[in-house]
């Protein structure tokens, strides 16, 4: 059986490659059709929020990235609820809020970890 | 048991080192390496156009040396290697570049190999940051 | 199941640590190293209870004198840490 990967993204989207090359981290795994979790935590949730205009800053879109989670079987996508509701996002895009608790036991779940 | 290790620092961070010196504890300590793989500005600690002062430590090369030395599997993403301008004498080529840094032991390849390194190994243990 | 924390970013200026305390298990421990190792000097550490190690060339490096509630470990030990859980989370 394959082993499982969970990937702690906890960069937002602008601050350089390093939220993009996290996703891609996911994605390649995804596309081997290896078992992968995505969780955002602390900056990394804003890469959920809402209506984001890369074009305003000559970036490509990370939420088309987002999008094809799901095409490449990426199904088990998590977000920190503490770090959503201190940074006052309310209506993350496509991720399960997930309490300090269960992140907890998330981590346990899986066979290896990167945060980055 | 099997170590697979990412680093995702350049050679002047303190967690470049630090990753070498843990690589080289597993080793003496009887465990195996089954690859290294470079992500991130990681790529930097196989560039070999570092040039440190003589009184300081020279980690790209003590990288290359212990790669070369144990004979591992020492692997630079691809993708993070070329946004960041590490390129061997293939990729420099291919994009009309005039200078190549990136030579043996050091192989050129995707994330494939990152996955591939966390399925064999018993642990994967990563290094970056400071 | 337990995970072995790495943290080599310093408490005082980076929120690595906090957000590591939080959802810090149990059974979990943490490494402390680079400027890491200046979670030696926070209190939120001790107050958590979790098994706190240092890498000893960071707290030497550094000045840092060891509490009774953290341990030192070498690169051999390093290597037994990342052993002796199930997994190692590097807060990168």
């Amino acid at each position: 059986m394959s082993k499982s990967l969970l990937v702690i993204s906890r960069q937002a989207p602008w601050s350089g490659p390093s939220a993009r090359e996290a996703l891609d981290i996911v994605l390649a795994g995804g596309a081997f059709d290896l078992p992968i979790g995505l969780l955002f935590m602390d900056d990394g949730v804003f890469q959920l929020a809402p209506h984001q205009d890369a074009k305003a800053v000559q970036q490509k879109d990370l939420g088309a990235n987002l999008q094809a989670l799901g095409l490449f079987g990426i199904d088990d996508v998590f977000a920190c609820h503490h770090s959503l509701t201190a940074r006052g996002l309310t209506h993350p895009v496509n991720a399960q809020p997930l309490s300090s608790e269960d992140i907890s036991k998330l981590i346990d779940r899986y066979d290896q970890v990167i945060t980055l | 048991m099997k170590f697979a290790i990412a680093l995702f620092s350049a050679a002047h961070a303190p967690s470049s080192r630090r990753a070498l010196l843990f690589a080289q504890a597993a080793l003496a300590g009887g465990h195996e390496i089954v690859r290294l793989f470079f992500y991130q500005d990681g790529v930097y600690s196989a560039a070999n156009n570092i040039v440190t002062p003589q009184d300081e430590q020279d980690i790209a090369r003590q990288w290359r040396e212990f790669v070369s030395t144990h004979q591992l599997d020492g692997v630079v993403c691809i993708a993070a290697a070329l946004r960041r301008g590490v390129l061997n004498s293939e990729e420099a080529t291919r994009y009309q570049r005039s200078a190549v840094n990136l030579d043996a032991p050091w192989a050129l390849s995707g994330l494939g190999q990152l996955h591939d390194a966390t399925q064999t190994a018993d642990r994967l243990i990563c290094f970056g940051g400071p | 199941m337990s995970t072995l924390h790495v943290v080599s970013h310093s408490p005082f200026t980076d929120s690595r640590l906090d957000s590591c305390l939080r959802i810090c298990g149990s059974e979990d421990a943490i490494l402390l190293c680079g400027d890491g190792a200046y979670g030696l000097r926070h209190p939120a550490l001790q107050l958590k209870g979790v098994k706190v190690f240092v890498l000893a060339e960071d707290s030497q490096a550094r000045n840092l004198p060891l509490p009774d509630w953290a341990d030192s470990v070498d690169y051999p030990g390093f290597v037994q840490l990342s052993l002796d859980h199930d997994k190692v989370n590097t807060w990168l």
